[in-house]
Formats: structure tokens, sequence, C-alpha cells
């Protein structure tokens, strides 16, 4: 199941954001080694200040396995501020109809567990498809993402190839990053 | 139905002559809806910008009664990244104060408000709406809900650098591949041959000119073309 948590309903929310900050802290932090500020176990950073949309992937028992955060490119965004290196120092795109998806996980330990019905990629996949059609719902036409190279194999065995990269693939703690594009109009 | 809203261009009024509510009045015909609001606060001077094309009396009683202070299609919907429809917000009790009063002066509340979110952390407000029937409207906001955006952040920008410091402010910038691409279209090149030039897909030849043309405040790639040309950005083909 796909939540979408924005600043008109979060407070609905607050265990689940608060799972979702936890999440991030295991994935950017301890597992990709992501320069990330993490307190009390939980990752956030001013962008979670700018009220954002996230897209939260719960398994059967509501427990969050993936996640992301959507930011209007036309506003301050983390390509615009943070990854400079991707762009080259280069200024960033901004469209009404382009947004910018970052912080865009799934639980990989949770998922290996046998108990869980879905897989690393079904996950994956169910996420990026949430955000297109989230996009696409709100007249948006493409989404540019900040992933890993890992993030980016399992999109395209899954029918959800980026058409295009913007930048450059940086190193970026223990993995490397990159912007991608992807379509999300029918 | 297959409808589609044109982009209604602002920049070929002069600054000065610009009548906001009349573009407004456009853009509903354009979308085919009865009414649309515009508002935002301009970040550094605090200047509030608020154009209607509601009738005096609500607007007057409106402004009377400060229901700008209570209302969720602006309160609310500003926090929001996506357009909020305001089917959304109905069950607050703000809507329905709101709302009641809107009712007696026949004015519609089914509608949808587009947050628009400007560089310097400001946000401006499109809000249109209109008395169809729910599903009608469904149908319809599919239809205009790309084009809607798009109009937003046109009116937004053409608003906000309408005040000299803003505009220095938010002067574009322009990446060296949207430089690039927009030097081949002003060379002739369509938007496939750019593609096959730089060896990049067609696509991605299209976002970029999209962003090009909404830096630029241009609704078209000729005018943005012109207005680089004129910024000195690219030379002319």
């Amino acid at each position: 199941m796909i939540l979408v948590i924005d600043a008109l309903n979060r407070h609905r929310f607050g265990s689940i954001i608060d799972d979702m900050y936890q999440l991030r802290a295991r994935v950017f932090r301890d597992r990709l080694g992501w320069d990330v500020t993490v307190q009390n176990g939980r990752e956030s950073d001013l962008f979670d200040d700018l009220d954002p949309a996230y897209l939260i992937a719960l398994d059967d028992d509501y427990n969050v396995i993936g996640c992301n955060r959507m930011l209007q490119t036309t506003g301050p965004h983390m390509l615009a501020d943070v990854f400079q290196d991707i762009l080259c120092g280069e200024p960033p795109l901004r469209s009404a109809t382009v947004w910018e998806n970052t912080r865009f996980c799934v639980d990989t330990e949770r998922l290996k567990r046998p108990e869980v019905s879905q897989t690393v990629s079904t996950a994956t996949c169910e996420l990026m498809v949430g955000i297109l059609e989230y996009g696409r719902d709100s007249g948006i036409s493409d989404v540019i993402s900040v992933i890993d190279p890992l993030m980016n194999r399992v999109l395209k065995r899954s029918n959800n190839a980026p058409y295009d990269y913007i930048g450059k693939t940086v190193q970026m703690g223990k993995t490397r990053a990159m912007a991608a594009l992807n379509d999300c109009t029918d | 139905m297959n409808k589609r809203m044109d982009l209604i261009d602002l920049a070929e009024t002069p600054e000065g002559q610009r009548d906001y509510v009349a573009h407004l009045r456009q853009l509903c015909d354009g979308a085919g809806v009865e009414h649309a609001t515009y508002a935002a606060a301009n970040p550094v001077t605090g200047t509030l910008h608020a154009f209607t094309t509601y009738p005096d009396r609500w607007k007057n009683h409106y402004m009377e009664r400060g229901l700008h202070n209570l209302d969720p299609t602006l309160n609310a919907a500003a926090r929001s990244v996506a357009p909020v429809d305001w089917s959304r917000l109905e069950r607050t009790e703000s809507f329905q104060s709101v709302f009641s009063e809107a009712h007696d002066f026949g004015m519609p509340d089914t509608g949808l408000t587009v947050p628009v979110r400007g560089p310097l952390g400001e946000t401006g407000l499109l809000c249109i709406c209109t008395s169809i029937s729910v599903p009608e409207w469904r149908k319809l906001k599919r239809h205009i809900m790309g084009d809607l955006l798009t109009n937003a952040v046109h009116l937004h920008d053409t608003v906000m650098n309408s005040e000299p410091l803003m505009k220095a402010l938010r002067k574009p910038r322009l990446s060296l591949r949207e430089i690039e691409i927009l030097q081949w279209v002003a060379a002739g090149k369509s938007q496939q041959d750019v593609g096959d030039i730089l060896s990049i897909s067609s696509r991605t030849v299209e976002v970029h000119l999209r962003s090009v043309r909404e830096k630029l405040c241009t609704i078209s790639t000729p005018q943005a073309v012109g207005r680089a040309v004129s910024l000195g950005i690219v030379h002319p083909g």
C-alpha cells in the first residue's frame, strides 16, 4: 500500500513519518554512507521543513518498507541547493510540470525476511509507479530522481527505466548518485 | 472531451498596463471554469498581490469579514506540493464557514488551488472554481491540470518580476545544456534534430526547452529564443 502524506494530513500519520525518518537513517547513513544528519536514529534535513509530499510504501502489517520525498522544481529543492556535484555546478531544470524525487529508498533488510511477501524489486517498482501516478494526477509530466546505481538497475529491470540522466554520476559516500528523468504522462 | 487550455502570454502587455483580472478571465474561458483568483505575498517587500474575477459584492464581503485569514483554499493549500482539490478540505470547519457564506452569494464550492513555490521560498496561489457537476469536474480537471500548472507559474513569475528588486533577485540561470539546446533551436533545428545532434532523446530536449521557456518567463520556444538573444545568452541563428 502506498500512502501520500503532505502538510495537509501529516498530523494524522506521526508514527509513520517517524518510521520513515528511521528507515532513512538506516539507508542513507548506514548503508549508503551519505553525509546526512541523524539524530536519535532519525534522518531529516531542512527540506523536510519545507512541507514536502512523501510517498510511503507499507507492508501488510503497516510497516514502512519504502519512501520518497517530492518537491516542486520551481522553488527550493535539493538539486538546486545540495546536489550541485551531480549537476557539475550547473543550475537545475526549473519547470511547473517537473517534480524532484529524493530520499527514494526501500527497506532492503526487512524485504529480505522470509515472512515479507514483497521483494526489493516489487517494493521499488510499486513506489516508483506510485510516484509517477501521483505526479501524473497532479498535472506533472516528468520526475527527476536522485538515485544510486542499484536503484537504477532495479528500475531498468522493472520497466521503469529512466529515459535520460542529467549531469553526471558522482561518488557519494559508499556509493554513487545520479539524477534520472522519468516520464509520468500516460 | 479533449480540451486543452492555452497558455496566456503576459509579456505581450507592457508592465504597468497589465490587467491581471482580464488575464484571469481569459484563463477561466480557456479552462472552462467560472472564477479564478491569484494571491501571493512578495517575500522581500511583503506586498500582497491578489486579483480575482469574483463579483465585487462577494469580494467586498470576503474582505470585510476577513475570510482570507480563515479560508483553507488559501492557507492549507499553500502548504501542499500538489494542486489541492477543494473536496480535500470540505470537512474542515473553516471550509464550512467560508463556503456557507460563499453559497449565500451564489459562489461555487467546487474547485482547486494550485500552489506555486518560488525560488525565494515564497508561495503563489492560483484558485479556480466552477459549478459543474462532480463527475464533469473530475473529467475537466484531468484535461486542464498540466496547463493550469504552467499558467500558474507563468502568472506568478510575471507578478513577482514586476518589482525591480525581485526581478534582479530572480535573474534566470540557464544551464550549459539548456543554452546548447536553445542555440541549436535558434539555428533552425527541430527538436528531433537537436536530439540527434546531441545524442540525447527528443524528450530530454523537450524537458530542457520547457525549463528554458519557464526560466525566461516566455510561453513559446521562438519567444524564448528571442529573449535569450536579447539577453546575450545565445547568438542569433
